[in-house]
């Protein structure tokens, strides 16, 4: 080894210069989610976007178009975070800090519902309780002569507890993640100094998960809010509007701009919340990671009550999981909705068409259509998981490495701002910067290039959360004793932070590709006709009538989503031996 | 301060620091140090935590850049405030040793030797050899197939050492390497990385604020404290002239007392006792005497001056006893023959032996005599 001193050229000093790296992630971040937004601004400016302003906000048209569906979305974002609290903050208290009988298999139930697609189990509770007032097929309740009422089959109630029954396992993890983070030892010094059970819950565990508290609710805010397939299919047809099905409405009937009004107002709604609470403990979130590994929790006896309450929690998931999916199940195979569970036929997945059942349609896995669908579903998600994580891993490392500088800020507040932008808006806003040749770059509306565009965007925080995660399991000297060998960056990526990062990369690349494979509200507005998902087939079916089919590739969605799953834990095994050992 | 520039050949020194300044926003990490120390030198950087000490063998090793001021090494500048002229981390010819040892997890013993040989572009059967070289220098053969998390923290740090001196640098870098390992092993290591340094021949730089491994291990010590140089020079000379009160209360086990005194007529005194001439400090109306512990005991002697104390505690040492005593808030150690109890609080009379070692102003400075 020898002492060579490199004197930088402009050019070579600009590559080398601090700044470069996080000024071009700056340009890529922003490219992906500011300009889109700029876009749809500007778009709602012009002479046509104004006369929807004011058709939106000021007009007889705006308690349907605005107001109503505003009351209705906000209704359901503080309803269902506050379930998701409740129900979350309950089974996270039962598993993490008591003794109930079967921790790890409720820890596991609980965080099971999160993979079941919000459209799956609005579809299944559809098949359950839907009741005349639409005509078509009535569910199974309402068939077995059960009379169901309307404000069970449709609108605001059951969609409320449909997104619960979806996002509680997300305030889930949060909290129980936060609460395993309560050590034995705090609770022990406050039993030391004498504080009774409630005084410790009240003064010392309550108070430390606070910011998980407050994150859980947040996220599932936002969830709820930006939820399209819920109000969609339980809401929408009996007019119970929020604002993405009226998004999806005024753009599906042409009137695109007062679509992109409606988007800005959802985004502004939406992150003002997100910001609020998010002051609310920006200063307190520190001590969640205080001693951030939970060696040892210290357990409350339940004494008569452990199984009472095991019973309820299990309860709990098993209707939440395993229901839908059964329901979903019986459904595809059921001729009729009244004999749910007998007459089963495999027609809707594999009959020919016969004009007697489905008006003639054939079963799914004759129709080419569903093919085209499962292979372009599939590269979707696989396309989207790997760019989303390179992305992510990068912007992860830049905000780690350029930590209190400017650009290290703006790239993280950019990172993080689709989590403030629900996924139907940012469709809007992809509508609204491709729909139409800019520039160099061609119309990419209706294209697979645009979905992959702005699923990248939408779940940028994910990836970058993931990157996080698995970089901060990398200590700075690790990668700094690597660079003392004088490997160049790409060899360390690739020989050193690669295979430490791997696990953590697959699991947040099949975190990615599950969010991206069953979701609903930004495809309805991207999709056409040359991209075809399945979600969007469910949706469809599920439009016209055919319960059936749109439960049967509901499940089809449910099947790739588990296989992902099963697959990354295998290949982590594989991988990463040195860690068991 | 830099009275250690004189005592080595007029060669190239191997590492010469140059003003080298680091500042952190407003914050002066290190501030206006130079040093210089020639070729198979053992460099000790050692003071309290945030003194700088780290943030300057990072700097060496081409982590971080100076703010101001030049590192050469054998003459050559590889790092610079001013030029902006750095010759990068891996092109400086220097190995670093972290205080965390930084093995990668998913490489074998082996593997974490190997890397860094095959980044340095060496042929396969090389590799293999120094491997087997290094391997057995610092016995660990043995454990060749294991992964870090399967061996002991002793043995990581050793794989550590194996690893970093593999290329062969021309100057090693420790940080705070044995910080991590219990004492034993400590004492165990010390000796250890002593028969490493003999043998590589490497200059080696080695941070720790244990002042007992500044003083068994290093040719050269230079103190640091709030980001300056206190003092450098060899190990004896720093013990037997500090220069600073700093210095003489830092190093050395146990460390020196020093008395505040003030003038009274013609001689320093310590609440009323005259403990030294006035002369000694010209100009002075205050000044801090040094007094080893050796030099003050307990008990009345003809001619000497005493003062009364509180006993605090005592602890066997060689056959003596380390007493340490209260004067109001001032602590003072003293050596007794055999051992040594009393009751804590116990009145005692502490008897100056000798005259002071040194004398310092008010500012901690020595006053040349």
């Amino acid at each position: 080894m020898t002492a060579n001193v490199i004197r930088p050229g402009a050019l070579h000093r600009a590559l080398r210069s601090q700044r470069f790296v996080p000024l071009v992630m700056v340009c890529i971040a922003a490219i992906l989610i500011i300009v889109p937004l700029l876009r749809i601004v500007m778009l709602s400016l012009t002479p046509e976007g104004l006369e929807a302003w004011q058709a939106v906000v000021a007009s007889p048209l705006s308690s349907n178009l605005l107001w109503r569906p505003i009351g209705n979305t906000m209704l359901l974002g503080a309803g269902v975070a506050a379930g998701c609290l409740v129900l979350g903050g309950f089974l996270a208290w039962l598993v993490v800090l008591t003794d109930v009988p079967g921790r790890r298999f409720l820890g596991i139930l609980s965080t099971l519902p999160f993979m079941i697609p919000s459209f799956a189990a609005a579809l299944a509770w559809g098949t359950l309780f839907r009741n005349e007032r639409l005509g078509g097929q009535p569910g199974y309740f309402t068939a077995i002569g059960i009379e169901i009422p309307d404000w069970l089959a449709w609108g605001i109630l059951p969609t409320l507890i449909v997104l619960v029954a979806h996002y509680y396992s997300l305030a889930y993890t949060m909290i129980a993640a936060a609460l395993s983070s309560v050590s034995a030892d705090l609770v022990e010094a406050a039993e030391m100094a004498g504080a009774k059970r409630a005084r410790i819950l009240f003064g010392i565990v309550l108070p430390v998960v606070t910011p998980a508290l407050v994150s859980g609710g947040m996220l599932t805010f936002a969830g709820a809010v930006s939820n399209f397939a819920a109000p969609a299919l339980l809401g929408a047809p009996v007019r119970m509007q929020t604002l993405s099905t009226r998004i999806y409405g005024m753009v599906q009937t042409g009137n695109i701009e007062r679509g992109y009004v409606l988007a800005l107002l959802l985004i502004v709604a939406a992150a003002a919340l997100l910001y609020f609470s998010d002051r609310l403990v920006s200063g307190r979130r520190a001590f969640v990671t205080v001693n951030g590994k939970g060696a040892r929790t210290k357990r409350f006896a339940l004494g008569a009550w452990r199984w009472p309450l095991f019973v309820l929690a299990t309860g709990l998931g098993v209707m939440t999981t395993i229901i839908p999916v059964i329901v979903l199940f019986a459904s595809s195979m059921a001729e009729s909705s009244s004999g749910l569970f007998s007459n089963w036929t495999l027609h809707f997945w594999i009959g020919a068409a016969d004009p007697q059942i489905a008006q003639g349609q054939a079963g799914l896995f004759r129709n080419p259509l569903l093919m085209d669908a499962i292979w372009t579903t599939l590269r979707l998600g696989l396309t989207v998981a790997a760019a989303a994580m390179a992305l992510g891993l990068i912007i992860a490392h830049t905000i780690v490495r350029h930590k209190g500088t400017f650009l290290g800020n703006l790239l993280s507040q950019l990172a993080f701002l689709p989590l403030f932008i629900p996924s139907i808006a940012l469709a809007a806003a992809y509508i609204a910067m491709y729909g139409t040749s800019l520039g160099p770059i061609p119309a990419l509306y209706g294209t697979f290039t645009l979905l992959v565009l702005a699923a990248t965007a939408n779940l940028l925080p994910y990836a970058v959360q993931s990157g996080r995660a698995v970089l901060s399991q990398i200590s700075n000297d690790i990668e700094e004793s690597a660079r003392l060998t004088g490997a160049g960056p790409l060899r360390r990526m690739a020989e050193i932070v690669l295979p430490l990062a791997i696990r953590g990369v697959f699991a947040g690349g099949i975190l990615v590709f599950i969010k991206i494979v069953r979701d609903l509200s930004l495809v309805v507005l991207l999709f056409s006709s040359t991209t075809p998902v399945l979600s969007m087939m469910a949706f469809n079916y599920a439009g016209l009538g055919f319960m059936q089919f749109a439960n049967a590739i509901t499940l089809v969605i449910l099947v790739i989503c588990l296989i992902a799953s099963a697959l990354v834990h295998i290949l982590q095994n594989r991988i990463q031996g040195w860690k068991t050992a | 301060m830099e009275n250690g520039m004189n005592m080595h050949p007029p060669v190239t020194p191997a590492i010469e620091l140059r003003h080298l300044t680091k500042r952190f926003g407003g914050h002066t990490a290190v501030d206006d140090v130079n040093v210089s120390v020639p070729s198979g030198s053992f460099l000790v950087l050692v003071g309290p935590s945030g003194c700088g000490k780290s943030t300057l063998l990072r700097m060496l090793a081409g982590l971080e850049t100076p703010t101001e001021g030049e590192i050469a090494f054998a003459g050559k500048v590889v790092s610079s405030g001013k030029g902006g002229v750095v010759t990068n981390a891996a092109a400086r010819d220097t190995g670093l040793v972290f205080q965390s040892y930084a093995l990668w997890p998913h490489k074998t013993v082996e593997g974490n030797i190997d890397w860094p040989l095959k980044v340095a572009g060496w042929s396969k059967e090389d590799r293999a050899a120094r491997i087997d070289e290094v391997l057995k220098f610092l016995d660990i053969e043995p454990l060749r197939q294991r992964y870090p998390a399967e061996i002991s923290g002793g043995q990581q740090q050793r794989v550590a050492i194996a690893r970093t001196i593999g290329p062969r640098p021309g100057i090693l870098l420790l940080d705070e390497p044995l910080s991590n390992l219990d004492a034993k092993l400590r004492v165990d290591m010390r000796s250890e990385l002593m028969r490493i340094h003999r043998a590589t021949k490497a200059t080696s730089v080695y941070v720790t604020h244990d002042q007992v491994e500044a003083m068994t291990m290093a040719t050269h010590v230079a103190v640091l404290k709030d980001g300056r140089v206190e003092q450098f020079g060899p190990p004896d000379e720093l013990l037997l002239k500090p220069q600073t009160t700093f210095v003489a209360t830092f190093l050395g086990t146990p460390a020196g007392n020093l008395i505040p005194v003030t003038r009274q007529g013609t001689a320093l005194a310590f609440r009323d006792v005259a403990l030294a001439d006035a002369a000694l400090a010209p100009g002075q109306a205050e000044a801090q005497l040094l007094y080893r512990a050796q030099d003050i005991t307990i008990g009345r002697r003809e001619g000497r001056p005493g003062i009364r104390a509180r006993y605090a505690e005592s602890a066997p040492i060689a056959g003596q006893s380390m007493v340490t005593c209260l004067i109001g808030d001032l602590r003072v150690t003293a050596m007794v023959e055999g051992f040594f109890r009393a009751e804590p609080g116990a009145e005692v009379d502490l008897c100056f032996l000798r005259d002071p070692d040194a004398i310092f102003n008010a500012e901690g400075r020595k006053i040349p005599q």
